[in-house]
């Protein structure tokens, strides 16, 4: 018996899965349904699923995550990690348990105000309610409201638990197509996951009823495991979708709990295979569509999404920016929770830097805005050059660390952690490239239509973090193309408004429906003129040094 | 100026009917401008639109062939001034002289040497587009039987260099090769004629710009339409000048009366042939008559015009293979990247940085980035292991350990399957591969055995 | 009858960089030029500029250069005499790139002395260049810019060394050559570098990264003709004179192969292919070529046009 695998006890949740052999211990742990960081979706690539092993295992020392006396000590990556024989205890270590998230905002409608058109208002007998969701990569939100008036009766957010099987969507992807069970599983994690955020508004809503409608906008991956199909072919050329539009369904056609098994389920249609019904929503709520102006709409998350156009045309693309504004990429980079620090400000002279933290704590680590605040920070102070570099300047705040030199942001005698919150070269590089791939998606668009930077006359940052945004740090760094600071509105979770605005007006909706058929989706891996603009984006703050200075001087360092 | 997708969309109904098999009138307006589309494949639009989109899209320099079939050579038909803005699309055509007074010994083995000015390059054929005959002789017969002769030996189309009479013969000939009538300025007229008759291409020589306004239209009068210019320059700056400023009539000004392909006979004493075919190539020339038939000066010109008329759009590659990186041993690392040009400079740069001498695997991935290749299912499991068993590095190592870049870490498993290779996976940054490899124990790269 | 020739004017004009000479030698001035190149329009007030490279470490010679510059390896002082004073060579590169570790490791110290033997031999301007290491190249350019008594170009500043490179350079008041991996857009995000540091824009010349005919000549050209339309459109951080290397022309192998029966003489294919290189670089626009081949100074010579 020595020989069989036995079975696995995580630690601190104590929980006991059976040794499978063969899978790794992270894959144990999602089949015990235990919390454990896997940004990465168990590549080995991120470092952050630690464990302590006691017991027989194989692989998971991987070098380059791990140091020797790490090793030696029985710390191993659980995705690379598998159990030989025996019973085995895993520790997850503090670091790798994923933390509560806690704070949100509404997201703004632009779109003005109309008569009161809910979708349906089939009372029967009770008060009808309905349920507008936002399906985010990393995010569940949802907002009930009471279909007889309108009125907005709970909020509730939530992570979404296909994290576990990776950060990104093209990771859950290849997740569900190269695990077995891997598509049931994903989308099983997201029925759960929206099952549970609807129980949520209903346990706080303060008037009971019957959901009648839901209405839901996300991405186009998403929503095909929404709505139950592959979304294998996004991945390859030419990243077409199975399907643009999801044809309204009982919830007990998508398998949903009880709560929503008789309710009419409107997913947004999608506009190509990384723009999604999320952005429909923003599109929506921005109003743009409406105007005769040309604007460009920005959603800003976990992937970046751009829409440019007007009234009559639209066109949108799909950035390939990857997660470091939700601080996946960079080394202290965390989410927006409590300890995250939300903005930094350094001293020029003494290169000092001061910070803001969610929570009012101990800082742990930098979100998405507080890493922004810091790159432009870091640059107006000189600290770093226009290549992302350090120069001599701060070098009292620097030391080398394992990932090379680094800029102290909070001594570790003031950190939650007892570590230094550093920066080093390589975070920065990589907030580089998110900024530049942003940034050209909007350059790309406008140069295939044919239009001027000028031309713009509005311009809309959607998504949560757009919300917390310092613009003056974004337009340092370079985050949108040169356009006066007047010029941009924020609007918090406009997809989550957008799904709102629809619920309360079958209008909308329509516009929704129409919105998806008049708007054209441009494949950025087909744009020749792409990379180019990429690589003048890979700078502070742009290759185009000139126009942001023209046209920002006040608001950047000139 | 070229009208932008915006301009065009204008133009057209907004309707997004999808008649055209465009999602919307956007995109289809994106086909128009980028030269993919014609309005007629939009049944609803306007007069108006179909006007001003038709006279937009006329070429702003006409084409012009010479020969027939396989070896049919294009000229002109072009829409840039830089290959950067666009590409160009008809390679600069070099024809190769003979004259028609030579021994028939010394024709048959000047026209062996023509042909065997053909040469294989990356997997292209490059060669010598046309035999120029000259008429030396004087003689009609002469040069039309030469003319025979040539089109029998080569294949390749004529040009024929000759006064009216022996023109004419060579044409009675030869006509329905195409060949290009290219008379003495004296000439002009017969030949004209004879080209108008004949429906066949015409260079018309003139000196300069100025020169070339005059004849071309007294050519096109004479009923001649397919016309080659050449504005028989003195010099090679000449030269340059002459056909950079052709180019630009036909593109920037638009003038239809100066809009043709140029054409330049370098040979005859014209100095320094070799250098102002080289600037031609590179500066707007359309077509090239060279009196050298030496391989040491075709071979260059000719990967010259192949390089440079390539699609500038195509992202820039390295040849996939094993690249050595210092002087690595049976037992240096082996890491592996695609074959992106900025990808590979970059992972060489750091590695060369680490001063840990190494075998660099290229893989062959459309020159895309790792990160964009993994997406695009080209740099995969079975890609690297189909790789790893291929491109001899097996012989190069004793080992059987793999850095594979850590972006694709998830590929690791899958690799180690197909291929019975270990993999370490290497940092996601290629700035910390030289701490990265400097950190690696050398017990990772110990011989296999069994 | 006049036909209207639509010959461009531009708003820009490329800063003139002068090489400076020793005594009794002429210094090479590029550049101040505002239109393209080849045409007789607009101003050109100086012709490209042809120059020869000398270097040191070892170098296999295909058969066109082994008869020519052959006697003189490994004797950097009378290379650069022979190029200068017999060859019509307007100034030198001197290569260390026998510092390189791979290349037998000179030490720096030596590598110094051989950029003062090679300044004393001849008055000619010099363009210094490091040897590709970057810990050694770290050390060697500040040691060359001390040693250097009359003022060179050190060569090459990139986005990972410049402030060494242009550090050293500005404290002994030499110049810099800006390079970049054939990328118009890196060409410019290092010269926008080097203006932040303060390096006065006189003192810089670009290295685009020259392809050899047949590798990659086509994408160096692009990037010359870009970089020049964008100087003259008034992109001063572009409007720098452009050097190109010729000696990746050397690394084809059409132009050392003599087993090949129907491509010639391998001697003159290997000239022919290094002058084939050098004139599409001065159809696109470059300022500076540096070959190997002697013959060829004088050949592009022939199209170095004002
Ligand atoms: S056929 Fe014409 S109107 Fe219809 S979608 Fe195409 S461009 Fe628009
Ligand atoms: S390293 Fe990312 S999940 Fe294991």
């Amino acid at each position: 018996m020595a020989d069989e695998t036995g079975s696995i006890r995580f630690h601190p949740d104590g929980v006991d899965v059976p040794g499978i052999p063969g899978e790794s211990l992270l894959a144990h742990a999602l089949r015990g349904g235990i919390p454990l960081l896997s940004p990465c979706g168990g590549e080995s690539r991120c470092g952050k699923c630690r464990v302590l092993v006691v017991g027989k295992t194989q692989g998971g020392e991987d070098p380059g995550a791990l140091t020797r006396a790490e090793i030696a000590a029985g710390i191993r990556l659980a995705c690379r990690c598998f159990p030989s024989s025996g019973d085995i205890s895993v520790t997850i270590l503090p670091g790798s348990r994923p933390a509560r998230l806690t704070a949100y905002l509404d997201g703004k409608d632009l779109a003005g105000d109309e008569p009161f058109l809910p979708l349906s208002r089939a009372a029967l007998g009770s008060v009808p309610l309905g349920v507008a969701l936002d399906l985010g990569t990393s995010t569940l939100a949802g907002t009930l409201v009471d279909l007889s008036d309108g009125s907005v009766l709970s909020r509730a957010t939530a992570d979404n638990p296909q994290m576990a099987c990776g950060e990104d969507l093209i990771s859950r992807v290849v997740f569900a197509e190269e695990t077995t069970g891997g598509f049931e599983l994903l989308r099983g994690r997201l029925l759960s996951g929206v099952d549970g955020l609807v129980r949520r508004l209903l346990e706080a809503s303060p008037v009971p009823g019957e959901v009648t409608d839901v209405v839901a906008a996300g991405n186009t991956v998403i929503s095909h495991f929404l709505y139950g199909i592959s979304p294998s072919p996004i991945r390859r050329p030419p990243y077409h979708p199975v399907r643009k539009e999801y044809p309204a369904v009982p919830g007990e056609t998508l398998g949903t709990a009880p709560a929503t098994a008789r309710a009419m389920w409107r997913i947004f249609p999608s506009l190509g295979g990384f723009v999604g019904g999320d952005v429909v929503a923003g599109i929506l709520a921005s109003g743009m569509h409406r105007r005769e102006e040309v604007s460009l709409l920005f959603d800003v998350g976990t992937n970046g999404e751009v829409v440019l156009g007007n009234r009559d045309w639209r066109i949108t693309c799909s950035s390939s920016a990857g997660p470091a504004f939700e601080g996946g990429e960079v080394g202290c980079g965390m989410r927006a929770y409590p300890g995250a620090i939300e903005s930094v400000r350094i001293e020029p002279e003494t290169a000092a830097a001061e910070w803001t933290v969610i929570g009012r704590g101990r800082p742990a680590g930098l979100c998405g805005s507080g890493i922004l605040d810091l790159c432009a920070e870091l640059f107006r102070a000189g600290i770093v050059d226009r290549a992302g570099r350090f120069t001599s300047r701060g070098a009292g705040r620097r030391r080398s660390t394992e990932r090379g030199e680094a800029f102290v942001v909070v001594p570790r005698e003031k950190s939650a952690t007892g570590c230094d919150v550093v920066f080093c070269e390589s975070d920065l590089k990589s907030v580089l490239r998110t900024k530049a791939a942003l940034c050209a998606a909007a350059e790309a668009l406008l140069a295939a239509v044919g239009l001027p930077r000028e031309a713009v006359a509005r311009v809309y940052i959607a998504g949560g973090f757009g919300n917390f945004l310092d613009l003056r740090s974004a337009l340092t760094i370079g985050l949108f193309p040169p356009i006066s600071l007047a010029r941009f509105a924020p609007l918090g979770n406009a997809s989550l408004a957008g799904a709102l605005g629809a619920l309360r007006n079958r209008r909308r909706w329509k516009e929704a429906l129409s919105l998806a058929s008049g708007t054209l989706y441009h494949d950025l891996s087909s744009d020749h003129g792409f990379m180019e603009l990429y690589q003048r984006g890979l700078f502070l703050p742009h290759t185009d040094e000139e126009s942001y200075r023209s046209v920002l001087a006040a608001e950047i360092r000139a | 100026m070229a009208l932008t997708a915006i301009d065009i969309y204008k133009l057209l109904p907004k309707t997004n009917c999808r008649e055209c098999g465009q999602s919307t009138c956007l995109a289809f307006a994106m086909q128009i401008a980028a030269g993919k589309a014609s309005i007629d494949l939009c049944p609803p639009a306007s007069d108006e639109a179909r006007e001003k989109l038709s006279a937009a899209a006329a070429p702003p320099l006409p084409k012009v062939t010479i020969g027939t079939g396989e070896r049919e050579v294009v000229l002109g038909d072009e829409t840039v001034l830089f290959r950067h803005e666009k590409t160009f699309y008809h390679p600069t055509a070099i024809a190769v002289s003979i004259r028609d007074d030579a021994s028939d010994e010394e024709f048959a083995s000047r026209l062996a040497a023509i042909r065997r000015l053909s040469f294989e390059r990356v997997g292209q054929r490059i060669s010598v587009d046309l035999v120029a005959l000259r008429c030396a002789s004087g003689n009609a017969d002469r040069y039309a039987r030469a003319a025979v002769a040539a089109l029998a030996a080569t294949g390749l189309p004529l040009v024929l260099l000759a006064p009216a009479g022996p023109l004419a013969a060579a044409v009675e000939a030869a006509a329905p090769s195409r060949p290009l009538l290219a008379p003495p300025p004296e000439d002009l007229a017969p030949a004209a004629k004879l080209a108008a008759e004949r429906k066949l291409p015409l260079q018309v020589r003139a000196r300069g710009i100025e020169g070339l306004t005059v004849a071309l239209a007294a050519a096109r009068a004479a009923g001649a339409l397919s016309l080659v210019a050449d504005p028989s320059p003195e010099t090679p700056r000449e030269a340059v000048s002459f056909a950079t400023n052709l180019r630009r009539l036909a593109i920037l000004s638009r003038n239809r009366d100066l809009a043709y392909p140029s054409a330049f006979d370098l040979g005859g004493g014209f100095p320094d042939p070799f250098l102002a075919a080289a600037l031609l190539v590179a500066k707007y020339g359309s077509l090239l008559v060279l009196d050298s038939a030496d391989p040491a000066d075709l071979l260059p010109l000719l990967t010259l015009r192949q390089n440079l008329f390539t699609d500038p759009q195509r992202p820039i590659q390295v040849e996939p293979g094993v690249y050595p990186i210092g002087a690595p041993s049976e037992s240096s690392p082996v890491l592996i990247t695609t074959n992106f040009s900025l990808t590979y400079f970059t992972v060489r740069g750091d590695v060369e940085a680490a001063k840990v001498p190494a075998h660099l695997l290229i893989a062959d991935v459309d020159g895309m980035s790792v990160l964009t290749a993994w997406a695009a299912g080209k740099f995969t499991g079975e890609s690297i292991s189909k790789m790893l068993a291929g491109c001899g590095i097996g012989e190069k190592v004793t080992h059987r350990t793999l850095i594979l870049p850590g972006m694709v870490a998830r590929l690791s498993g899958r690799i180690e399957e197909l291929s019975g290779w270990r993999v370490l996976v290497g940092p996601q940054e290629s700035s910390a591969l030289p701490s990265y490899l400097r950190r690696l124990p050398p017990a990772a790269f110990l011989p296999v055995h069994g | 009858m006049s036909v209207a020739l639509p010959i461009p004017g531009f708003p820009g004009r490329i800063f003139a960089v002068t090489l400076p000479a020793g005594p009794g030698g002429t210094p090479v001035t590029v550049g101040g030029q505002n239109a393209l190149p080849l045409l007789p329009e607009g101003e050109h007030p100086n012709a490209p500029a042809v120059g020869m490279e000398v270097r040191t470490g070892p170098l296999e010679l295909p058969p066109a250069l082994a008869g020519t510059i052959g006697p003189f390896a490994g004797n950097p002082a009378a290379m650069a005499r022979k190029c200068a004073g017999d060859w019509g060579a307007r100034f030198l590169f001197l290569s260390l790139a026998g510092c390189h570790p791979d290349a037998g490791g000179q030490s720096v110290s030596f590598g110094a002395a051989v950029v003062r033997e090679v300044l004393s031999a001849t008055p000619a301007p010099v363009i210094v260049g490091g040897c590709g290491d970057e810990e050694v190249d770290a050390l060697l350019f500040p040691a060359v810019a001390e040693a250097a008594l009359r003022p060179v170009f050190l060569s090459y500043a990139e986005e990972k060394n410049y402030r060494l490179v242009a550090g050293a350079a500005l404290a002994y008041g030499h110049g810099v050559v800006s390079w970049s991996p054939i990328d118009i857009n890196m060409a410019k995000q290092m010269n926008l570098l080097l203006a932040d540091l303060g390096f006065p824009p006189d003192r810089v010349l670009i290295d685009p990264l020259t392809g050899g005919l047949g590798y990659g000549m086509e994408y160096t050209f692009s990037i010359i003709e870009r970089i020049r339309l964008a100087g003259l459109s008034g992109d001063a951080a572009l409007a720098r004179p452009v050097l190109c290397h010729l000696g990746d022309a050397w690394k084809a192998r059409e132009a050392t192969d003599a087993s090949e029966g129907t491509w010639g003489d391998v001697d003159a294919r290997g000239r022919r292919w290094e002058e084939t290189t050098g004139l599409a670089c001065l159809a696109a626009g470059a300022d500076l070529l540096v070959c190997r081949h002697p013959s060829n100074v004088a050949r592009l010579s022939g199209a170095a046009w004002r």
